[in-house]
C-alpha cells in the first residue's frame, strides 16, 4: 500500500523493462512489413508534400519556408494526439501483463511514453532533411530546441498518465479526446501560419489562449528561424507542465488502485 | 527474512459497476457515487494468514472458492479494500508462462523480454540464458519468430523461461505441462528444483495426490474464507470428506 506515488518512483527505477517494452512496440509494428521503420517517415512524407504545396499555393506561402514549418508542426502535433488516444490505451493494452505479473502499473505508462516519443524521434530524422534542403537557418539558439522537445516531452508523459487513468475508467475519454484534438487542430497554427491569425485583432486570443500553440512554439521557433519562442511560450508552456502535473497527481491518487478492477 | 502477512483482507469485485461503467452514466449520477445497484463479489472475506520463511504452502479448494484471488492479493496484484498485505521478499507469480511473449519476436527476444518481467536482472539473464537455451531444446530455431513454433515448441520455451527464475516468494496457480512424454517427465524436475529454490512456495491445486509430497501446510477455501488451515494430510481428509457429501 503506501503512498499512491511509490509505485510511480519503483516503476521509473524499473526502466531495463520499460524501454524493452517500448522499443519492442515500435518494432513490432513494422517487422513484417517490407520498408519497416520508413513507414513513419513515408506517411509523414506524403502527408507534408500533399498538404504543402496546396496549403503554400491556397495561402500565399513560399514553399521554402511553409513546408519546414508544416513538417514539424505534423510531427509534434501527431506526438501529442499519440500521447492522448494511443496512451490512453496504456493500462488496456497492458490488461494480460497487469492481471498476471507483479509489477507495479506505471511501468505500463513509460513504455508507451517510449514507444510513442521514439516513434517521433524517427519522425525528426524527416525533419532534419528538409532542414538541409530548405537551408534553415542555424544559430546557437537553435540549441533552445531541445529544452523545448523536453518540455513538451515532459508533457506529453503527464497526459499519458492522465489519459491512461481516465480511459480505463471511463472508456468514451480516449474517443472524446480525439475528437477534442480535431477540433484543436483546424484552431491552432499547425497547417496555416500563425501571422495569419495575428493579422486579424479579433483572432489573436484564440492563437494566445491555445496551450497546444504554445508547446509548439517552443520547438517550432528556435528549428525553424534560430531564435528563441517568445516568453509568452516559454511561460505557458511552464504552466500546462504545473497544470497537467497537478492532473496526473489527482488521478493517480484517485484512481491507482481501481485500475486492475476496470481492466 | 521473506514472509507474507495477511490481515483481515476483503477482496471484492464491483461487476456491473466498474466494469461497464460509461462517462455519460458518471455524470448523471454524479462522480464518484455509485450507481444504484453494483454487483458485488466477495472473493475474499477477512482473510489473516502468516506465512514464514521456508514454508511450502497449499491451497485447495472449489472452483471461486477464491484461491486464485489469494494468490493475487499475496502478489500484489489486487489491492484488497481492506486490510493489511505485508510482504518481504522477492515475489515471483507464476499464474501462466506467456504473458510478454511476442508472435513476432524470436525465441532469444522472448526469453530476454519474459525473464525481465518475471524480475530478473539483465546481468543475471546473460548468465542463465544458455541454460533456458539448452532446456527449451529448441536450437537454431530461437533465431526464428516465435509464430513459426509448434505449440509444443512454445510451450517448451515458456516454460523454460518461466522455471529459470530465483525467487524468494514463489506463487504458483495450477501448473501443467504440455508436450510429448519424455518433455513432461523433465519438465516435472525442473519444476521441483525450481520449487526447492524458494523459500516460500504458495501453490493452488486441484491435484490432491501430488501436494502432500510438495506442503508441510494446506490451507481449504470456501466462498472466499480459509475454512481449514493445517498439516496437508489433515485438510486434504476435511476436503474429501466434504467432497463426498451432496452439496
Amino acid at each position: 500500500m503506501g503512498h499512491p506515488m511509490r509505485d510511480v518512483v519503483r516503476s521509473a527505477g524499473l526502466w531495463h523493462i520499460w524501454v524493452r517494452l517500448g522499443l519492442q512496440d515500435v518494432r513490432l509494428k513494422f517487422r513484417r512489413s517490407a520498408i519497416g521503420a520508413a513507414w513513419i517517415f513515408v506517411n509523414l512524407a506524403v502527408m507534408v508534400l500533399s498538404i504543402g504545396f496546396i496549403y503554400a499555393n491556397l495561402l500565399g506561402q513560399q514553399p521554402r519556408e511553409f513546408i519546414p514549418y508544416l513538417t514539424i508542426g505534423m510531427i509534434l502535433w501527431t506526438y501529442l494526439t499519440n500521447s492522448i488516444v494511443d496512451g490512453g490505451n496504456a493500462f488496456i493494452h497492458a490488461e494480460g501483463y497487469i492481471k498476471q505479473i507483479s509489477l507495479p502499473i506505471y511501468v505500463y505508462i513509460f513504455r508507451a511514453f517510449v514507444s510513442i516519443s521514439v516513434t517521433m524521434l524517427i519522425t525528426m530524422g524527416a525533419f532534419a532533411i528538409v532542414a538541409v534542403v530548405y537551408r534553415l537557418p542555424i544559430t546557437p539558439s537553435t540549441l533552445l530546441a531541445v529544452p523545448g522537445l523536453v518540455m513538451v516531452m515532459v508533457s506529453t508523459l503527464l497526459l499519458i498518465t492522465i489519459f491512461a487513468h481516465l480511459n480505463t475508467r471511463f472508456r468514451d475519454v480516449a474517443h472524446m479526446a480525439s475528437v477534442g484534438m480535431q477540433v484543436l487542430f483546424y484552431v491552432t497554427p499547425v497547417i496555416f501560419p500563425a501571422a495569419l491569425l495575428r493579422h486579424r485583432r479579433d483572432l489573436t486570443l484564440v492563437v494566445e489562449l491555445n496551450p497546444m500553440y504554445h508547446l509548439l512554439e517552443v520547438v517550432r521557433q528556435p528549428l525553424l528561424n534560430g531564435v528563441a519562442a517568445s516568453w509568452h511560450s516559454y511561460a505557458a508552456v511552464a504552466a500546462i507542465i504545473l497544470v497537467l502535473a497537478a492532473g496526473a497527481a489527482v488521478v493517480i491518487a484517485a484512481f491507482q488502485r481501481r485500475i486492475v478492477f476496470a481492466l | 527474512m521473506p514472509q507474507i502477512l495477511l490481515e483481515h483482507v476483503d477482496l471484492e469485485f464491483h461487476v456491473g459497476a466498474e466494469r461497464h461503467d460509461t462517462l455519460k452514466s458518471a455524470l448523471r449520477h454524479g462522480i464518484g457515487r455509485r450507481r444504484v445497484e453494483p454487483r458485488t463479489v466477495k472473493a475474499l472475506q477477512s482473510i489473516s494468514l502468516s506465512i514464514r520463511s521456508g514454508e511450502r504452502v497449499g491451497l485447495i479448494g472449489h472452483n471461486g472458492a477464491g484461491k486464485s484471488s489469494l494468490l493475487k492479493v499475496m502478489a500484489g496484484i489486487y489491492p484488497p479494500q481492506r486490510g493489511v498485505v505485508r510482504t518481504a521478499g522477492h515475489i515471483c507469480p507464476l499464474f501462466e508462462f506467456v504473458t510478454g511473449f511476442e508472435m513476432e519476436a524470436t525465441g532469444w527476444e522472448n526469453i530476454r523480454t519474459r525473464a525481465l518481467l518475471l524480475g530478473m536482472s539483465p546481468a543475471e539473464i546473460d548468465e542463465k540464458i544458455d541454460d533456458i537455451a539448452a532446456f527449451s531444446n529448441l536450437g537454431e530455431f530461437l533465431d526464428i519468430p516465435v509464430r513459426h513454433y509448434s505449440t509444443g515448441m512454445f510451450v517448451r520455451l515458456a516454460f523454460a523461461t518461466s522455471t529459470a527464475v530465483d525467487p524468494q516468494i514463489l506463487l504458483l496457480d495450477e501448473v501443467m505441462a504440455a508436450g510429448d512424454a519424455a518433455f513432461i517427465e523433465s519438465a516435472r524436475r525442473r519444476m521441483n528444483e525450481l520449487m526447492e529454490r524458494a523459500n516460500i512456495v504458495v501453490f493452488a491445486s486441484h491435484s490432491l495426490d501430488v501436494l502432500p509430497t510438495f506442503c508441510d501446510r494446506t490451507l481449504l477455501l470456501d466462498h472466499g474464507r480459509i475454512v481449514a488451515d493445517g498439516p496437508t494430510s489433515d485438510v486434504i481428509e476435511q476436503y474429501s470428506a466434504h467432497l463426498g457429501q451432496p452439496a
